[in-house]
């Protein structure tokens, strides 16, 4: 500990009156905290000193004596040295002043390359390290009562604030990859090539509409709307909590949000529990059978794929275009078996790169909707500002704050009004707390909005609609005809 | 009324003759019970297909019907059971001790019952126990089903354990009368057994009498079996503080109406009508109507509070629900049978006890058939309407409504079986009847 420096004893760190003791201790607590966290840093594999210090500097950094950047590079070489990477919650303040400093240089040298492609680029590389020195860093920090830095973050600058202002998408889960969608209603026009793009990708029996597009009419527009309804993939979704089996469960890589189909006991809480009616139950033996499913053909099951290490059970899935078991051995893709409950999955075997490196980051309704020239669908990492859904936000963005400054010919709006302002995005019943992972761009429908036929219509691309009049043939002692 | 005085000869007497009545009641139920196993074994070949159910939302059905509503229904008589037989131990309500016991076996039965109907229900039986278990440290914290599995759980191993304590008295004392071939069972049954732990015993029962009467609203049905529903946000029509207390009072109604029926079947069976007198039966009736007012009661806050004013989704289900036939049905026996308890409270006259039969069946096909509409027209009306195919239309399939034909017969069955086996009257109120009234713990002192 290095007390010639220490922060304590300032007005503002509220602890004034310990001044007057020995107690000179950095921490709010006083000294015999600070040796307690001390005494609990040495328990750990790493540097106690390089800790103390840092918690010191984030006290100061709480009171605003020195700015996130700041605090960032002081210690970012001897992160780095520890840790192997240095991704502190101070890193984007710390990129910002660097991006700022280097840009000039660096478009000099490289004749005006993306600096933010880079680092996206550097991100997708070191993912898995990343998560494992978060939980380094998770691990020192509680110690350290760290918490501090991150809640200082979060109140000096929104993490969903950018340069336009609150972002609508950030609003997921923190940190890590988090996979969701942008869905521009604007563009879509009903064609339901969604729809049938997801039937063809998942084998579902007859009128499990993973992916769903209703028409509607709105009391207060005479125009034709459209809601796309795919799963919303919440980063809170009730499903999973009531889940009694934790079969329905995010998956911890990419936060896509799935069923393991072969824990599933088919109680369908989750579906009476979902808020937007996603799910789909296996009633009966399902339309496709097992063997005709992509990869059905392997030499292994769930088991076999459990004992195998990463690298060769993902060769193996990998050589076998697989299109039921996940990275993790997990059954969780394409249509589920008799009794089990089976809902959009976000094409988990395709993220995990079983169907090649070009459909990694694609999903069956978005490839549809872009080959049937629409591109309403934009699926990615919705924590990454450089992915494909935040890009086009900001260009959807960009577009409407253009237009309306010409229609107002110039006119002033004054700071606050930023191009998110202008952007018509909503979320799916967001007050119920869910945060899903779908963010829409375009109309949302009223509260008196009703389904009508679309322009394309469910029949006419031979899709069941109402699975209820199609599963009544199967019901016990009725429709024998 | 009879002026015999009872004695336990009397409370041993279903041990040692069967009329031909009991053969063709025994024949009738094993049928129905196997014809639901037949059909059971359809649905579990061919999947939930062959019931009525279907997904919500874009698939125009209810995912939960019948079987879940059934289910509430059986867990409600269940714990209506124990909290009458606790509250005559604990409040020394002496006039109900000859029911005491009834009411504790119909809470076996019937929870034995709601479990079977959880097996009967999940797509996938095979696994519950495997998945169940394995997740349980983690689901335990956050699955309102898992709380379910485990206070269901809780209270069958305090009702058994209540009843394996108070038994050990009767058996004890009547263990020439009862049958021999069954002597391994009353051998275990009252293992070690010495007239010193009489008054232990009781005292042990009394405690448990004690947690069954506090957890009941707080855990039970007024708690985690509404939560079920209640905690949802997106079903306006389960979701409210209102479904804890009234779950609890549709339990209490139901089990009182079992209680009433199971009693008055006995007496006439095995001539108990110096026993289960009219007295006791006339008393259960006004119980019935208090519970019944305040089921009405909550009802009718429900209602009201629901056509009013309230936001859009809880005013659509609101008028969905009063205009539905079944809630009219359900309400209007309801109040049909009210009608009856209050005017035979006003004037003695017109009490008989087919009178309270009647009323009772009719409480009984008036919760069952609110329970299951509250599960299925829950869904029907979810916050998210927008679906054309929503609400969809749900009517049980004859495999569906099998399963309620089955598992009364089952629950009979489970009665005619234990007829045969313990005395289903306590030793204890037959003494209480003739005036050598032991003296309960906590009366003395």
């Amino acid at each position: 500990m290095s007390k010639d420096d220490s922060s304590c004893g300032r007005d503002s760190c509220g602890c004034g009156e310990n001044d007057e003791t020995a107690d000179e201790s950095f921490h709010p607590m006083g000294e015999d905290y600070e040796e307690e966290m001390r005494e609990m840093l040495d328990d750990t594999e790493y540097d106690t000193e390089l800790g103390m210090d840092m918690a010191e500097d984030a006290m100061a950094l709480i009171q605003g004596e020195i700015s996130e950047a700041e605090f960032h590079d002081k210690y970012n070489e001897a992160v780095v040295e520890e840790f192997d990477v240095d991704d502190r919650p101070t890193v984007d303040a710390f990129e910002e002043m660097n991006a700022e400093e280097d840009e000039s240089i660096f478009k000099k040298l490289t004749g005006g390359g993306d600096i933010a492609d880079k680092l996206a680029g550097l991100d997708a590389d070191t993912s898995q390290s990343r998560r494992d020195t978060m939980k380094k860093m998770g691990a020192a920090g509680a110690a350290l009562g760290l918490g501090g830095v991150a809640s200082a973050q979060g109140g000096s600058s929104d993490p969903k604030d950018d340069e336009y202002g609150a972002n609508p998408v950030g609003d997921t889960s923190d940190e890590g990859t988090q996979l969701g969608m942008v869905i521009d209603l604007n563009r879509c026009d009903g064609c339901l090539e969604c729809v049938t793009g997801c039937i063809e990708e998942n084998n579902t029996s007859s009128g499990a509409n993973w992916m769903y597009v209703l028409s509607y009419e709105d009391e207060s527009t005479e125009q034709e709307n459209f809601l796309v309804r795919p799963c919303q993939h919440c980063t809170n979704a009730p499903c999973e909590k009531v889940c009694p089996v934790r079969a329905r469960h995010t998956r911890d890589k990419d936060g896509i949000v799935l069923t393991n189909y072969e824990t599933c006991i088919g109680c369908r809480y989750c579906q009476v529990a979902c808020p937007y009616g996603v799910n789909y139950f296996q009633w009966g033996e399902p339309d496709t059978p097992f063997d005709e499913l992509m990869g059905a053909d392997g030499d292994y099951d769930e088991d076999s794929l459990k004992e195998m290490d990463y690298e060769q059970r993902n060769q193996l899935l990998t050589e076998n275009n697989d299109h039921i078991y996940d990275e993790r051995g997990m059954w969780s893709d394409s249509r589920p078996p008799q009794g089990v409950m089976g809902k959009c999955t976000m094409c988990p075997t395709r993220q995990d790169g079983h169907s090649g490196e070009e459909k990694q980051g694609t999903v069956a309704c978005m490839e549809a909707c872009d080959a049937a020239g629409m591109s309403a669908i934009h699926f990615g990492d919705v924590n990454d500002p450089e992915s494909r859904p935040r890009q086009y936000m900001r260009q959807r963005a960009e577009q409407e704050f253009a237009r309306d400054t010409e229609l107002d010919n110039g006119e002033q709006w004054g700071e606050t009004v930023t191009p998110w302002a202008k952007l018509s995005a909503f979320k799916l019943l967001e007050d119920l707390g869910t945060r899903p992972n779908i963010t829409y761009l375009g109309n949302q429908p009223g509260p008196e909005a009703e389904q009508v036929e679309g322009p394309v219509s469910y029949e006419q691309i031979g899709v069941t609609d109402n699975r209820k009049e199609h599963l009544d043939q199967y019901t016990f002692g009725a429709g024998d005809d | 009324m009879s002026s015999r005085t009872p004695s336990s000869d009397d409370i041993v007497r279903p041990m040692q003759s069967t009329s031909k009545w009991y053969y063709v009641l025994f024949g009738v139920a094993s049928l129905l019970a196997l014809v639901w196993f037949g059909l059971w074994s359809i649905q579990l070949s061919q999947g939930l297909a062959v019931t009525n159910l279907a997904d919500w939302g874009s698939g125009g059905g209810v995912t939960w019907g019948l079987y879940i509503g059934a289910f509430i229904w059986w867990v409600g008589i269940a714990h209506g059971g124990i909290i009458l037989s606790a509250a005559v131990r604990l409040f020394g309500m002496k006039r109900y001790l000859p029911v005491a016991r009834l009411a504790e076996l119909l809470t076996i039965g019937a929870l034995s019952m709601a479990g079977m109907y959880i097996v009967i229900h999940v797509g996938r039986p095979d696994r519950i126990v495997t998945s169940v278990v394995q997740a349980y440290p983690v689901t335990v914290h956050q699955s309102p089903l898992v709380w379910d599995v485990t206070v269901i759980t809780m209270y069958m191993v305090m009702t058994l354990t209540y009843l394996g304590l108070t038994v050990r008295y009767d058996l004890a004392r009547l263990r020439d009368d009862l049958p021999d071939i069954l002597e391994p069972v009353y051998k275990i049954a009252t293992l070690g057994y010495s007239e010193a732990e009489d008054e232990v015993i009781e005292r042990i029962v009394w405690w448990l009498a004690l947690g069954v009467i506090v957890m009941a609203p707080l855990l039970l049905h007024g708690g985690v079996i509404p939560w079920l529903f209640a905690l949802l946000p997106s079903m306006p029509g389960w979701q409210g503080a209102i479904q804890g207390p009234q779950f609890l009072t549709i339990a209490l109604t139901s089990a009182i109406a079992g209680v009433i029926i199971l009693a008055l079947t006995v007496r006439r069976a095995y001539d108990w009508y110096h026993i289960l007198t009219d007295d006791v039966i006339r008393g259960l009736t006004l119980w019935l109507g208090l519970f019944s007012l305040l089921f009405v009661w909550l009802q009718l806050q429900q209602v009201i509070t629901g056509v009013y004013a309230a936001p859009l989704d809880q005013r659509t289900f609101a008028a969905a629900k009063v205009t539905a036939p079944a809630y009219q049905f359900a309400i209007g026996v309801v109040l049909i049978a009210l009608a009856y308890i209050f005017a035979q409270a006003v004037r003695p006259s017109i009490f008989s006890v087919r009178r309270s039969l009647a009323a009772s069946v009719m409480v009984l096909a008036g919760t069952l058939t609110e329970k299951i509409l509250f599960v299925f027209e829950g869904i029907e009306y979810p916050t998210f309407s927008m679906y054309a195919n929503t609400p969809g239309e749900y009517f049980p399939s004859l495999i569906e409504i099998g399963s309620l034909v089955g598992t009364i017969a089952m629950c009979t069955l489970f009665f005619m079986v234990i007829l045969k086996v313990v005395p289903v009257i306590e030793l204890h109120a037959i003494e209480e009847l003739r005036g050598e009234g032991h003296s309960a713990p906590g009366d003395d002192d």
